[in-house]
């Protein structure tokens, strides 16, 4: 579990975050959503000690993150995995090179071991046969697939994913969450998510974080921003007239004044 | 204000780098990749602007000696001279910020608006120490390599175009060659070529390191990178010749 307690950041006279509090729970996907600018990515810097915050707290299973000194915190860091906007592999070397990369880093395994432990995560992000590919020759789906494989071979106990699906077609975006979604259940990970997409709230969104200017406009669950009156919130997340249609649909939905037929494994399937 | 304050962020980041190594064998490897760049990867314009700058010197040399009362093997003296004291370590070491520190920068530079950086460091792992420090013990290790090779492959080119030329003969070239050769003046040129490989691998990896925003970033850092590494190697030169001569 990852606790935010009263965190605020500046840069210069500009506050960016200001008193942003969150409990995010192992086993769910935590969203952190709103417009750019609004201090998601800040948060999460924060968060996984990229930026420190001028005030407040972190505290990863009751530890405080941000009181900690630099060997106890690298010690938390081994624990994290972290999908990046941009996928942010290595470019110099192969797709089993950069998974590799972490496990030649930090652990004594044989070469062996580590190659078993390489085609596993290769193949739980449905990418096999790709191990000697360059990023360079990969489309934005399967590298945001190579990232998260990397990001998830040390069996990380948090997983961060700046923008996953920044880039990307909607029905790939729709793999890319889903997969996210199996491996926080299946590795019971705490799963912070920054995103903007829609799909990706309404689809895994377990808790919702809704920043607004730098402060916690709002909090709650997929099912509970459909009933929000958050005039902000509103704005944000149903900004067109089909998505505002879409949201009537689902409160009658989850209000069963008509029936719910759909299966979301199949809406979600490639 | 702004050069204070780049100075302490370069002493920072070096004081940075000399942290415990976290895998001794994937420092050992990144070190041997650099070797491999920065030493063989040079290998090429090293020899190419060694051997024409002898030849130059040579041809030079000649043009301006033209009292009968000096004897024509002092133009063999002049190039060694010429060659391992200016033209071997710091001629090579300007171009080597061009080639080796741009490269420095740029790799550096796209790591860090790629977000690569940031990557290594959510692993835990310390990127001044990965990144930074095996290219700056890479340079120390290959320059001052180069630099003897620059040396032999200068005073080659030099007796190559004497004898091409029919300036002075092989024979009275290594005669030369051989007289009055002052050892020192390779410990001075070593010791040159020790303090300019620094300079040119800490400053573009400063440079590089400290990019913030995309490719036009990127671009600028590399340029003034290398400016301030070629700027930085004179002044150097001109520190050393001052203390040691």
């Amino acid at each position: 579990m990852i606790e935010v307690k009263n965190i605020q950041k500046k840069f210069g006279d500009k506050v960016v975050i200001e008193e942003v509090s969150a409990q995010m729970e192992a086993g769910r996907c935590n969203l952190i959503i709103g417009a750019s600018g609004s201090g998601k990515t800040v948060l999460m810097k924060c968060m996984v000690g990229l930026l420190q915050p001028d005030q407040g707290s972190i505290y990863y299973n009751g530890n405080s993150f941000t009181a900690m000194d630099t060997e106890s915190k690298t010690m938390i860091r081994k624990e994290i995995g972290m999908l990046f906007q941009g996928s942010a592999l290595f470019d110099s070397l192969t797709v089993e090179e950069n998974i590799m990369f972490p496990l030649n880093m930090f652990t004594k395994d044989t070469t062996g071991e580590k190659l078993k432990r390489v085609n596993t995560v290769l193949d739980r992000v449905n990418l096999p046969g790709v191990n000697k590919k360059y990023p360079a020759e990969l489309s934005g789906g399967m590298k945001k697939r190579v990232a998260l494989a990397r990001a998830i071979v040390l069996n990380p106990k948090y997983l961060f994913c700046d923008e996953p699906n920044s880039g990307l077609d909607p029905q790939t975006s729709l793999v890319i969450d889903k997969l996210i979604r199996d491996l926080t259940l299946e590795y019971q990970i705490t799963t912070v998510i920054n995103t903007h997409d829609m799909n990706s709230v309404m689809e895994i969104g377990d808790y919702i974080l809704y920043m607004y200017q730098g402060k916690k406009e709002w909090e709650g669950t997929r099912k509970e921003i459909i009933f929000s009156k958050n005039q902000r919130l509103n704005d944000f997340i149903f900004a067109s007239e089909f998505l505002r249609d879409a949201k009537d649909m689902r409160m009658l939905e989850e209000t069963g004044k008509i029936p719910n037929e759909r299966d979301m494994d199949q809406m979600t399937r490639p | 204000m702004t050069l204070l304050s780049d100075i302490g962020r370069f002493l920072l980041m070096l004081k940075g780098m000399l942290k415990k190594l976290e895998n001794r064998q994937m420092y050992w490897k990144e070190l041997m990749r650099q070797c491999t760049e920065i030493g063989f990867g040079s290998l090429g314009i090293v020899t190419i602007i060694s051997v024409f700058i002898g030849a130059v010197s040579t041809i030079q040399t000649a043009y301006q000696l033209v009292s009968p009362l000096i004897p024509i093997s002092t133009i063999a003296q002049i190039v060694r001279d010429t060659v391992i004291l200016e033209f071997a370590p710091t001629l090579v070491c300007v171009v080597l910020a061009g080639v080796a520190g741009s490269r420095i920068a740029s790799e550096l530079g796209n790591m860090r608006v790629s977000e690569q950086i940031d990557a290594l460091e959510i692993m835990g792992i310390n990127t001044k120490t990965y990144l930074i420090l095996p290219k700056i013990i890479a340079a120390m290790l290959m320059i001052p390599l180069l630099v003897i090779i620059a040396m032999a492959l200068g005073i080659w080119g030099g007796r190559l175009a004497g004898t091409a030329s029919g300036i002075i003969s092989p024979n009275l070239f290594d005669k030369g060659l051989m007289s009055d050769f002052l050892p020192y003046n390779v410990f001075f040129a070593l010791t040159k070529s020790y303090v300019f490989a620094f300079i040119l691998s800490s400053i573009p990896a400063f440079y590089g390191y400290h990019v913030r925003g995309g490719a036009l970033e990127i671009g600028k850092a590399s340029t003034k990178a290398v400016v301030v590494s070629c700027v930085l190697i004179l002044f150097a030169d001109y520190i050393l010749s001052a203390l040691l001569l």
